[in-house]
């Protein structure tokens, strides 16, 4: 079934769960592997993260704006803010790489986003913000069960 | 929620539930800061295997802690996480510290007693 959502909440970091469980909740009829379904976890926290310290700076009158489309068993994702933006993007997603070393921010969210997503693209313009697209396909642990 | 022990020969283990990620280690990153500071703490193990969710924020939250250590060459484990976090750890560059089994075994290898509490 395709399916399509989008979700907006404030920069809060306690919001972070919030947007994992929301997407979580979208997969779950793709029927994902234990695996896939964290490894998908893990991407949206990344993003989201990224979004509230690094675009807004945990300034929580600003919004992140999720939007993700379901279509057959592939899911395509934005995760958008309107705030700091990336000075260069390519150094950001070096691996160690990280502005806020003193939040102790590792430095590792987009390589484990590249490691875990099958695509993904960062758009950013300085003082107007970041989107992070990416997709994942997942494959349907049911189908061998209905294959029997 | 968030379990702190220390054995006598002052190991730190710690034990993680539920999910970790920036906020929840922002929250629990003093409580082990204080701990390691305040005390006579040589090294520290995580024990993950009840912990359903990490991402970077982990990593973070690990590495810092090895830093707080690095004065008493202190000793740094990571117990049972899932294949997901398992993964995280190695392209952190922690792939040689996690381990698979008990408590016991992980303070054993550090060369502390495993007290039952």
């Amino acid at each position: 079934m395709n399916n399509e959502m989008t979700l907006s909440f404030a920069a809060h970091e306690e919001n972070e769960a919030l947007a994992r469980m929301t997407m979580t909740c979208f997969i779950t009829p793709l029927d994902p592997t234990l695996e896939e379904l964290s490894e998908f976890k893990t991407i949206v926290s990344e993003a989201v993260t990224n979004a509230i310290i690094h675009g807004y700076d945990c300034d929580g009158s600003r919004e992140v704006t999720i939007h993700a489309k379901i279509e057959d068993s592939k899911v395509t994702m934005t995760v958008r803010d309107d705030g700091n933006g990336i000075f260069d993007v390519d150094q950001a997603m070096e691996p160690m790489f990280t502005t806020k070393p003193l939040l102790e921010r590792s430095g590792m969210g987009f390589t484990i986003m590249e490691s875990f997503a099958d695509s993904l693209s960062v758009e950013s313009a300085i003082g107007q913000g970041t989107v992070v697209r990416f997709e994942k396909t997942f494959s349907p642990v049911t189908e061998k069960s209905r294959m029997r | 929620m968030t379990q702190l022990s220390i054995t006598p020969e002052g190991i730190i283990v710690v034990t993680l539930q539920g999910e970790l990620g920036n906020h929840e280690a922002n929250r629990i990153r003093t409580q082990i800061s204080s701990e390691i500071f305040g005390g006579t703490a040589h090294a520290i193990i995580w024990d993950l295997t009840h912990l359903s969710f990490m991402d970077s924020s982990g990593i973070g939250l690990v590495l810092g802690r090895m830093r707080d250590l690095a004065p008493q060459q202190g000793e740094t484990l990571i117990l049972n996480p899932s294949p997901t976090m398992e993964k995280i750890f190695q392209f952190s560059g922690l792939g040689s510290v996690v381990r698979r089994g008990t408590i016991e075994n992980a303070i054993g290898e550090i060369g502390g007693v495993y007290h039952e509490q």
